[in-house]
């Protein structure tokens, strides 16, 4: 005889049964070993068709027809902003560039604090906007020629931005913006065959600066913030990206 | 530099994170890059357009889905859908249920992601749409019901089938193999 909650098994892997029905189904299944296969093979399966599902991502072209339709003609009387915007990125890199150390192990951190500066001066820092990693992460198929895990900070000090895909030494990356308090935070990550390797870190008047290589890919972390607050997110990128 | 709010702005925030999972729906259905490329501009198109009427508090993802779908419902390709599949479509409820039967754990588990791809393909356009907002964007089923603009009853009928269907084409793939 077919147990009575067996009907119910697809709305339970869809938690979609009350919460107080969602946890009597829970403790049922400690009793009803047929119930607790065909939950089994239904989230299987709901797995399964999540990650086949997921097969395409826009092209490059589509997110820039939409970016340009959503940005038609800016009103002239904004055209200072625009004229200000390059002019603080340049004059924000300029001390940037002067501040931080020349004697670099690596010379593509002092491309990279230029990178950070300009995306703090930017209108438009991010292409991609979402708080949720899940939305920033898939973004990037198929724009970069890897792949790489971000942490999950919803339990932590620090709120994810969004995303974008820079340049160094022509080779792509991604730049990832955070948020700490007032203070940003960009971690860049980048083939490592392209860059330098090892650990390095560096503190000067205005920025933190770490590096650090893993799994085949360099990530760069740049911020205004504190070493110890840098730290943790380095620490949770090596952590995600160590599974 | 802050940026200014401004009814643009704001329906950029709500609406880019929201391109892949649009584009990704549109290839789904379609079945083809240039017409989910020129499905997803129009609906940005037309959701910029109707922005201001969007009232604050309605799911915005279900919006852009449901303004997605419709696009797609008057599309060429659409209509040629229909014309084939909808028999198969209009089917009744008696095998709509979860199926009773031992599920074939071990089988599922390996189908690889192909073979999911091509069981999801051959799904029809109701069965499938409802599938990869359910499986593939995680809404919940009112959710799914307000993007397609049909009952929750037919969204929990339809899925079921889905399911079913693409469950019994991964059986009958691996079980064909081995």
């Amino acid at each position: 005889m077919s147990c009575q909650w067996r009907e119910k098994v697809a709305l339970y892997v869809d938690d979609e049964l009350p919460p107080a029905e969602q946890q009597e189904f829970s403790a049922h299944l400690n009793a009803c070993p047929e119930c607790l296969a065909a939950v089994a093979a239904q989230t299987e399966l709901k797995k399964a068709v999540r990650v086949a599902g997921a097969r395409y991502s826009a092209p490059p072209e589509l997110h820039a027809a939409v970016y340009a339709s959503l940005h038609p003609q800016k009103n002239v009387s904004l055209w200072w902003k625009w004229a200000l915007a390059p002019l603080c990125a340049v004059l924000l890199g300029v001390v940037g560039f002067l501040l931080f150390p020349r004697a670099q192990s690596d010379p593509m951190m002092a491309a990279l604090v230029d990178q950070h500066v300009t995306t703090l001066a930017s209108e438009h820092p991010v292409d991609v906007v979402s708080n949720n990693l899940h939305n920033v992460r898939p973004w990037y198929q198929g724009k970069l020629p890897f792949t790489f895990n971000m942490p999950e900070v919803k339990d932590s000090p620090f709120e994810l931005i969004g995303g974008k895909v820079v340049y160094a030494g022509q080779n792509p990356g991604a730049e990832l913006l955070y948020q700490m308090r007032q203070h940003k935070i960009s971690i860049f990550v980048f083939q490592a065959k392209t860059t330098g390797s090892g650990r390095a870190t560096s503190r000067d008047l205005s920025f933190n600066v770490s590096s650090w290589t893993q799994g085949g890919l360099r990530y760069y972390l740049v911020t205004d913030a504190s070493k110890d607050e840098a730290g943790k997110l380095t620490a949770m990128f090596e952590d995600a990206n160590r599974r | 530099v802050s940026l200014q709010s401004s009814p643009n702005s704001d329906f950029e925030k709500l609406a880019l994170p929201l391109l892949d999972p649009l584009y990704n729906f549109a290839r789904w259905l379609s079945g083809d890059a240039d017409e989910a490329r020129d499905l997803v501009q129009e609906t940005f198109a037309k959701a910029l357009k109707g922005f201001g009427g969007f009232q604050e508090g309605t799911n915005f993802r279900a919006w852009m889905f449901r303004i997605l779908r419709n696009t797609f419902l008057t599309s060429k390709t659409s209509l040629e859908q229909r014309n084939t599949l909808q028999a198969e479509e209009e089917g009744g409820m008696e095998d709509a249920a979860v199926d009773h039967e031992t599920p074939e754990l071990k089988l599922l588990r390996c189908a690889d992601t192909e073979m999911v791809q091509k069981a999801i393909a051959q799904l029809s356009p109701a069965f499938k749409e409802v599938l990869l907002l359910a499986d593939i964007e995680e809404m919940k089923y009112q959710e799914v019901a307000d993007a397609l603009n049909i009952p929750m009853g037919t969204v929990m009928s339809r899925l079921a089938r889905a399911r079913k269907q693409v469950r019994d084409y991964i059986l009958q793939t691996v079980g064909g193999k081995r």
